[in-house]
């Protein structure tokens, strides 16, 4: 059943709706949380907030708009909240990169796809995944946004209530911070 | 800076397909003649690419349960409240309607036995009222100390 049906039975108090939206979204919700806050806990902790949240909104939820911002928007919120509150820190805007200017992407070899690098898949993205969650915060955002949720970039936009500019200039640091983490963590390119 | 370096700067975002159609056609245009943004092109795609293949974690089924459980004591409670609001207005608009009601009745009856009453009128206005607002308050009272209690129940809860 689409999640506007489901939307529907639950703004009419219908649990099974909840259920099926939970189901849904569960993957994605926790996954996106798990990024903003690294700590499994918190995400659980913020994973069920989310969805009491959506239970106490519901009926202020404007069924013109879409479902997945709106929900992003609510786990968003939470989490920076949770942020600010638990560590001040992890929001903070990262400093000017004096790197982005060097050719670190020259340094790093572009290989072709060998069985080899097949069978090292899975051992290079848990090193991307690592070098994922010690980037800032927003770009943590960001990169599991587009990349694992597969949002558009005006969705994106939407939850993260930034201009479409502001969303691709993050992408763009975000992605170069990660390769540079990942040859500072493994130089000579050995993660690719 | 220069139109190698603009493009350049885009190699990242278009790896990430996030430019736009225009943009994109831009790109593809310079790539084909710029041999190393064709090569930067190639370092980022792999590291997109990886992206969208990382492992998805997964929440435990507890977590779920758990989720539903609070979900649906906060659908009941709303629900309740809900129910409880609307009562209050019934019983409310109810209350007001009979006071208003009896004392057109009382008015009536004053009218029609007035002589035999006329002694103690302003004595027996002064009870209805008095016992009206005595009838009001108690309900006020009443409505407080219920909702503190049960404010107090569910923050044990």
């Amino acid at each position: 059943m689409a999640v506007d049906a489901d939307v529907v039975r639950l703004r009419r108090g219908d649990l099974n709706a909840l259920s099926e939206l939970i189901t849904r979204y569960q993957n994605r919700l926790y996954r996106y949380l798990l990024r903003m806050v690294r700590q499994p806990a918190e995400a659980e902790d913020l994973f069920q907030q989310t969805w009491l949240r959506v239970v106490e909104k519901i009926r202020s939820f404007d069924a013109s708009r879409n479902f997945d911002a709106w929900l992003f928007t609510l786990a968003r919120n939470l989490a920076i909240d949770h942020l600010r509150r638990i560590r001040p820190q992890s929001l903070d805007e990262p400093l000017a990169n004096s790197w982005q200017s060097e050719t670190v992407a020259d340094r790093i070899p572009c290989k072709d796809h060998t069985p080899l690098d097949h069978a090292l898949a899975a051992e290079r993205r848990t090193e991307i995944s690592e070098a994922m969650a010690g980037l800032p915060m927003m770009y943590r955002e960001v990169l599991t946004l587009r990349f694992e949720d597969e949002m558009k970039i005006e969705e994106i936009a939407q939850v993260t209530a930034v201009p479409l500019s502001t969303v691709k200039s993050r992408l763009r640091r975000s992605l170069e911070q990660l390769r540079y983490a990942l040859e500072a963590r493994y130089p000579g390119g050995t993660w690719q | 800076m220069s139109e190698h370096d603009k493009f350049r700067e885009l190699l990242a975002l278009a790896a990430a397909d996030a430019l736009t159609s225009a943009e994109e056609k831009q790109v593809a245009e310079h790539v084909r003649s710029c041999i190393a943004c064709s090569d930067e092109l190639g370092a980022w795609r792999p590291l997109a690419s990886e992206l969208r293949r990382l492992p998805t974690p997964q929440p435990s089924s507890w977590l779920l349960q758990s989720t539903l459980a609070r979900a649906e004591a906060k659908l009941t409670e709303q629900a309740e409240h809900d129910w409880n609001r609307r009562v209050l207005i019934v019983v409310v608009a109810f209350a007001w309607l009979l006071m208003i009601a009896s004392w057109l009745v009382f008015r009536v009856v004053s009218g029609r036995f007035g002589s035999l009453l006329e002694p103690q009128f302003s004595h027996t206005w002064i009870s209805f009222a008095a016992f009206t607002a005595l009838g009001w308050l108690a309900g006020g009272v009443a409505a407080v100390m219920l909702a503190v209690r049960q404010r107090g129940e569910r923050r044990l809860a």
